[in-house]
């Protein structure tokens, strides 16, 4: 499970620096999010960029995470690649997780995995 | 991108010109094995039809894989002297003019009819939207959902000791040849 933590004044980001977010990892993913979010500010990013590829385990483990947030936190995903965007749009998951996206250039006009 | 494979292994996996895409595959049911077969796909349909389109079977073809994963495993008194048999699948997918049709093997435990009901989410939004939302979310649920959403032509039946599944993910554009050809004439 390959993470890269950037911890910053108020806020940790996570970068999640595995191409397939599947059930081989789903369970090992979440633990060690979890407990990384122990030791970060007031916001959590999960930075999704690297993931190439997201099965119905892996939005699981997200959400799992979501929901072992600590009272008065805020986590929210960027970075997401359009196959991990696809599994949130149909599970209308895009809906009721905060997701941030990048504020200038629409999605389709960036090219797959930049930023 | 998938790992680039070596060179003799590239030219061995490659589909000859004017030919479609086919994939034949026979392992035991196991999450490693399992992203193993879809890289696979990859490296045979990649540049086959829209990269939206292979995404799609690649994320229908885990939901159903992963579902014999995680379900699929049985003990057999009889048969097996009380030891788990892990399920050995066979997967095949092939290119066809309207879509990309895969069947799905194993001989693991009978797939429960209800899987193939229309599904809804397992959840239902809240209108308005509810604080405390995040905290009922179910953590799985939604693998069926998504399988149907994905496929057309969705079908089950078991014979012996095997469960078949077998669907399609439609294509919009034309076969690699059909549209060659249609630049010649």
């Amino acid at each position: 499970m390959q993470l890269t933590l950037v911890p910053e004044r108020d806020r940790l980001t996570i970068h999640v620096d595995e191409k397939r977010l599947d059930a081989a990892i789903a369970t090992a993913f979440k633990d060690q999010v979890r407990s990384l979010i122990d030791n970060g500010g007031p916001t959590v990013t999960l930075d999704l960029g690297g993931v190439e590829f997201m099965d119905s385990s892996g939005l699981g483990a997200v959400i799992a995470i979501f929901k072992a947030m600590p009272e008065g936190r805020k986590l929210e995903l960027t970075g997401l690649t359009p196959n991990v965007e696809r599994v949130f749009q149909l599970t209308r998951m895009d809906t009721v997780l905060t997701i941030r996206r990048p504020a200038q250039a629409s999605p389709r006009d960036q090219a797959r995995g930049a930023c | 991108m998938n790992a680039e494979p070596g060179p003799e292994r590239k030219r061995l996996r490659q589909v000859p010109p004017g030919r479609h895409p086919m994939l034949h595959r026979i392992f035991r049911a196991d999450p490693l094995t399992v992203r193993e077969a879809l890289g696979y796909l990859r490296e045979r349909f990649d540049g086959s039809a829209a990269e939206d389109v292979i995404a799609k079977v690649e994320l229908a073809l885990a939901e159903v894989l992963n579902n014999i994963c995680e379900h699929g495993c049985q003990r057999d008194a009889e048969r097996l002297g009380g030891r788990v048999h892990t399920p050995l699948i066979h997967l095949c997918v092939a290119r066809h003019t309207g879509g990309i049709a895969c069947a799905i093997t194993d001989d693991g435990q009978p797939l429960p009819p209800a899987c193939l009901d229309p599904k809804t989410l397992p959840y239902i939004l809240p209108d308005p939207p509810d604080e405390d939302i995040i905290a009922m979310l179910p953590e799985g649920g939604f693998g069926w959902y998504m399988i149907q959403d994905l496929t057309a032509s969705l079908s089950y039946f078991r014979e012996g000791r095997r469960n078949f599944l077998a669907f399609i993910v439609p294509v919009t554009e034309p076969l690699i040849h059909e549209s060659a050809l249609a630049g010649e004439g």
